[in-house]
């Protein structure tokens, strides 16, 4: 099976599942606390996606390391090549 | 280590999602459990804008990429040469 199968096939269930409890098409007669949780769940789980994603960005914002020898020497190196260029005639 | 302004950006990305987080779980999921008398409601909105506020958001967030990808298209179109 694909996965995209797989991701599919595991969307479908807990769609079915969400849609069992929010619409009661079994009536269940489940109490009223349990409707009341459930209807928001696929844009509660949105939102929690995002807050993760957002957060693991903002992480690796914050420990991302400098390199003060690359900067420096990248900055050298367009140094050089605006130097080389000038004296070929392109106009900066 | 990230220095100065990229760390203070990050821990405050961070927090914010956190905070976010807390206080959508509390709106969705706790509240309901909750009496209905306790002083805590007073804090949330009604229950129907925990959904409608993250559509509303999406939505924006869409049309501010739309307008971006316009705006880029527009700035580079070039007049079509003639042979």
């Amino acid at each position: 099976m694909t996965k995209l199968l797989e991701w599919l096939l595991c969307f479908s269930v807990v769609g079915v599942a969400w849609g069992l409890v929010t619409f009661d098409l079994l009536d269940l007669q489940l109490p009223p606390v349990y409707r009341e949780v459930a209807w928001p769940m696929p844009v509660y789980l949105l939102v929690v996606f995002g807050c993760y994603s957002l957060a693991t960005v903002g992480y690796r914002v914050a420990t991302f390391n400098d390199c003060e020898e690359a900067a420096k020497e990248l900055q050298g190196q367009i140094g050089e090549a605006k130097e080389d260029l000038k004296k070929k005639g392109l106009k900066m | 280590m990230a220095t100065g302004a990229d760390q203070a950006v990050g821990l405050g990305i961070v927090g914010f999602s956190l905070l976010l987080f807390t206080y959508y779980t509390i709106w969705v999921i706790v509240l309901p459990f909750v009496d209905s008398d306790h002083v805590i409601h007073s804090y949330f909105l009604p229950r129907e804008y925990s959904v409608i506020l993250p559509g509303l958001a999406a939505l924006i967030l869409l049309l501010c990429v739309g307008v971006f990808i316009g705006v880029v298209t527009w700035k580079n179109r070039k007049p079509k040469k003639v042979d």
